[in-house]
Parts: structure tokens; sequence; C-alpha cells
């Protein structure tokens, strides 16, 4: 199985508990056997690819320096993921299995990469904004709810940390329960739980 | 190739959606490269009324769900719809049994969408740039500028061949840009003169009679009242005119000096002498064209210059001040009258030389419109389009991009 993981942070770019979950996960894809990609941010200690821990990692720069916010910079970089997740997928004789998509950031990257190449994706709930920016609706909180919204409503399946964050997807965004599958990290079977939905996703394909 | 080109176009603003230039261009373009036996796929923004997919004069149009909650800005939601639009090309692109030959976008507006759907798809980018953002504010002056220039600069980097419809433009794009020569390309802007051709004469007094008096020339401005189409410069020469014609000044469009413009022309005592129309459906537009004893483009800036062309395909002598692509369209004292940018003294010269001799005003006429006809019909445009469309496909099969995908 060969799959491409998106994640606005990575090792060493530490911003928030994401990094480390990613990395961990990465990691432990590449002992179960798999092949993942990891797709991030550039960091300025790394290059632009690097293999740490056998992880094939890519990291993407923005074209467009100045930017008047974070909505802005996370838009246009998705161009940059969505380029090099497609030169993955040439070089790989258009052989990749999934996409995981964790938090909103590369969302629309992985959006309009299953509509073109057909390659599924699952959308892996970190955090929501709703909580992030505690209820505010202004038309900045309202964009990235959209986005997150867009990756439910595409996503061929949500992960969710916990039971509670399931039911706040679907409080929020009306995501279908039976959509989502509640694998909390650190669990018992917890790669266990990300392998059968990575294998459910990529047999199903992305229609 | 084993089937017709097919092209898709970017564009935010398609017909009955314009808000400016863009709009008449890409329809006239895709319109005629679809004559000249090209697919022609439109992909733009919606618009209240239009449909969700039409077929236009041979144009197949998708008109996308353009992002429609509150925006922070209006450089924001130009990233979002381009978010909306890339999903919904590439749905299409996708689904359409001859692949896709091109992508072709349209100004900064649709850059991300060209951007991610080249890299997905593995096919050439072409990119029109109608304007700049340095150009348009006279330099870069915050952030919120300096990303849209950032984004213009990506834009072209990332195209195959740059397109730019005069002269002037090349060199400032290649200037704003820092692009090498053999990346770009000029084809100038084209304009319809059947659209004039085809407004019956004996209505027109009538027409006339609702904005001007029978003894009153009618001097017409049409654009955006912003600074750099220089619409101050022409009430500024608007009492000189007065001293020595009786005329009607006539100013079509809406912007943000509206008011501080219509303010001075109270002051100056004129205020029965200019009329401000605000913006107009386009058979008013032509009917006013058509009855313009001389139409004034005192632009400051000006890529193109589309309306000074259409003033000549309607037939009503031109004025224009001597600057960007207006420089190119006219040559002084043949088809036309140039005078200096930003000059009241020069244009109220040019305005009145025009309206007081009306021999030399013919003769401009006719050399105006056998110009258009010659070199600014969109026929040609679209043959010489395809051309360079065709020589990129050629450069493109034989890199690694169309051997190995």
């Amino acid at each position: 199985m060969r799959e491409i993981i998106f994640s606005w942070e990575y090792p060493p770019r530490i911003v928030g508990q994401l990094a480390a979950y990613v990395k961990t996960l990465a990691v432990q894809l590449v002992t179960s056997q798999t092949e993942p990609y990891v797709v991030t941010y550039d960091d300025y200690l790394t290059g632009e690819y690097d293999e740490p821990e056998g992880v094939k990692t890519f990291r993407v720069t923005n074209p467009v320096h100045t930017h008047i916010g974070v909505l802005t910079w996370v838009l246009t970089l998705n161009q940059e993921v969505e380029r090099v997740a497609a030169n993955i997928y040439y070089d790989k004789s258009r052989q990749v299995d999934l996409i995981d998509v964790h938090d909103w950031h590369f969302i629309p990257a992985a959006v309009t990469l299953k509509k073109a190449l057909n390659i599924p994706f699952v959308y892996s709930v970190e955090s929501l904004e709703d909580h992030r920016s505690h209820g505010s609706n202004s038309p900045f909180n309202m964009a990235i709810k959209s986005i997150e919204w867009l990756g439910m409503y595409e996503a061929s399946r949500l992960v969710v940390k916990s039971e509670w964050m399931r039911d706040e997807a679907f409080r929020l965004h009306r995501a279908p329960i039976e959509k989502m599958n509640v694998i909390p990290p650190g669990s018992t079977g917890w790669m266990k739980g990300i392998l059968a939905v990575y294998k459910n996703t990529a047999e199903a394909g992305a229609s | 190739m084993d089937h017709d080109l097919t092209i898709m176009m970017l564009t935010w603003e398609f017909p009955p959606r314009t808000i400016g230039g863009i709009s008449p261009h890409v329809y006239y373009l895709s319109k005629s490269l679809a004559k000249n036996g090209a697919k022609v796929y439109v992909v733009t923004c919606d618009f209240p009324g239009a449909p969700q997919h039409e077929v236009l004069d041979g144009v197949e149009v998708f008109r996308i769900d353009s992002y429609k909650n509150p925006s922070p800005d209006f450089a924001t939601w130009v990233y979002l719809m381009n978010m909306n639009m890339q999903k919904e090309a590439a749905a299409l692109a996708k689904s359409l049994k001859a692949k896709v030959d091109l992508f072709h976008a349209h100004d900064w507006l649709v850059a991300t969408a060209g951007i991610g759907l080249k890299h997905v798809f593995r096919r050439p980018l072409f990119a029109t740039m109608h304007s700049t953002e340095i150009g348009r504010r006279n330099g870069i002056h915050s952030d919120y500028e300096r990303m849209i220039h950032e984004t213009e600069a990506w834009l072209t980097y990332e195209a195959w061949k740059v397109i730019c419809c005069s002269d002037y433009m090349v060199s400032h794009v290649r200037w704003a840009f820092g692009l090498p020569p053999d990346k770009m390309m000029m084809i100038p802007n084209g304009v319809n003169a059947d659209v004039y051709a085809a407004i019956k004469k004996n209505e027109l007094s009538q027409f006339r009679s609702r904005f001007a008096l029978p003894e009153e020339k009618i001097v017409l401005f049409v654009g955006r009242l912003v600074h750099e189409k220089g619409v101050h410069v022409l009430v500024n020469a608007a009492p000189k005119v007065l001293e020595k014609v009786n005329a009607k000044i006539i100013i079509v469009g809406n912007g943000y000096m509206k008011e501080q413009l219509s303010g001075i022309v109270k002051g100056m005592g004129i205020a029965h002498k200019v009329l401000f129309t605000g913006f107009v459906d386009d058979e008013t537009l032509r009917g006013l064209q058509t009855c313009a004893d001389v139409s004034v483009v005192p632009s400051l800036f000006e890529p193109f210059g589309i309306v000074a062309l259409e003033a000549m395909a309607a037939k009503s002598p031109v004025v224009v001040s001597d600057t960007g692509g207006l420089a190119e369209i006219v040559d002084h004292d043949v088809d036309g009258v140039k005078v200096y940018p930003g000059n009241p003294d020069s244009l109220a010269w040019g305005i009145t030389r025009i309206l007081t001799d009306e021999t030399n005003a013919n003769r401009l006429r006719s050399n105006a419109c056998k110009k258009i006809q010659e070199r600014f019909n969109w026929d040609r445009i679209a043959q010489q389009t395809m051309g360079v469309y065709e020589a990129v496909l050629g450069e493109y099969s034989k890199s690694f991009w169309a051997q190995k995908s």
C-alpha cells in the first residue's frame, strides 16, 4: 500500500501536538510494510527532501512570500502540496492508494487530487475551528469551517481521536456517524485500526 | 493530434457576469477559437440567472459555485473561489472523453486554479496578463498588494507562455516579473464591429435626445471612475472645451471618484453640461458610442485600451492619451488624436480639434474603421492564438511530462 500524508506540521517543525502524532504514524506505517510519503511545510533545517527513519518526506515552501493572513498562506501553499503529490503519483506509475489529510490545511489539495486523479482520501481530525475560535463566526472562521465541511463531505472516511470529537463533528458539520472511525492515539489496536481504515478506503476507491 | 484541440479557459468573469475587459475578451476569443475548429470549455464564476452549463456560440460554458460566504477581503475571496473552481474544473476535465490539451488562465484571479490543474493533469498552462497590480496601483504599497504581485509573478513563472495584448504590456510584464523575452507573446485584443453595424441609424436621434440637446456635440467617456482611467483629467479639460464648443460631456461608468468628480463639476458651474450615467447596459453603451461626436480615453495607465477600439468600431473619432496600449492602437492624426497623458490643456486641444473640423473628423473615422477590420478582428486573433497553442504543444510532446504521463 502506498499512501501520502498531508500535514502542515512535521518534525523538526513542531507547532502543536499534531507533528509528534503524524511522525509516530508515518514511522509505524513504514514498520507495517506500507510505503508512506509525507508532504509538509518547509523547515529551513531540512531542505526539500529527506528520509528520516525511512519516511520519504517532501517539504514545500510557499511561492508567495507575502501574506495578509493564515488563510491566504494556506490556500496558496496548497498548490505546492498538490504539485508534489501529483509528482509522486506520476513517478509511481499512477499507483497511489490514498491520501491521509491531517486537519483542514491541505483539504483543498486532497479534493482536487481526488477529482482529477481518483485518489481517495481520509480526513484525520485533530481539532476543529469552532473549538479553536470559541464559536466565533467571522468571515475568517467561516472560511476555515467551510473547508472542514468540504473535507468531511469529500473524504472517504473520517478518523477522529475520541468519541467526543465524533459527536462534535456530527454536531458542527453533520458528518455522518457511520463515516467516522474513532481511533484514540496510543490505544491498543491503534495501528491496526488505522490500517483497516486505509485498506477500506483504498479498496473502495474515490467515487 | 487525434482529436480537435481541446482548451480549458479559466476566467473569473464571463458574460453575463461582466466586471471589466476580461469578460468580453474571453467571450470573443473562445467563440472565435471554436469557429476555427477548437473545442473550448470555459470555466467561470456563477451569476444570478445564468445557467450552470450552457453551449454559447459553440463554446461549452460551465459556471462554478464561487465562494459565497462573506469573505475577509477581496483577495482571500479570490483564493477561496479558486479552490472551488479548481475542484469543479478537475472533475469536468476528468469526465471529458477527449483529454484537455491545455489550460489557459486569465489574470491572477484564476492563478491558483490554473497552476493546480496544470500539475495534476500535466498539461501546459497559458496565462494572459490583462493587467498587473504594480501597474494598477502605480507601485506596490502594502502587504496586500505585494501578495497579489507575487501571485501574478508565480502565475507567469508556471505558465509555458505569457500572452499580453500590446507591446507596451509585454515590456511592462517583463519588467514587473523579470521574464525572458522568448516566454512572451503579443496578441492584440479584438473588437466585434458587427454589433455596431447592426444598430438602426434611424432610431438614433430619438435615443440621442435622451442624453443631449440636438445642438450639443457629445463628448463620451466610458470606463471605471478611478484614478488610472484619467477621468479627472477630462473633468478638468471640460471648461476649456466648453469655451469653444457647445458640448455635452457624458461620463459612463462607476467608481470611487464619482462623488468627488460630480462635486468638482458643480463647483465649476458646468453641472448642466456634464452627465454621469453610471453603469449602462450593452445596448445603451453601443448607442452612445455610435452617437458620440468624439470618444475620449484619457487613461494614465492602460494595458490595452479596448474602449478606444470599440469607439473606432462604432465610427466615433477618438482622442487618447499617448500611453500604454493606447499609443499602439492610434496613429496620431491618421486614425485618431493623441494627447499628453494627465494634461487637461492637451486633452482639451484634442477634443476641440475634432469637434471643430468635421472634414478631418470624418477622415479619422474612416481610417480607424479600416484599421479595426484589418488588425483587430477576432478571427485573425484566434488564428494567431491557435498558432501559439500548437507551437507549445509541439514542444510539450517532446517533454518528459508527455512521454511519461
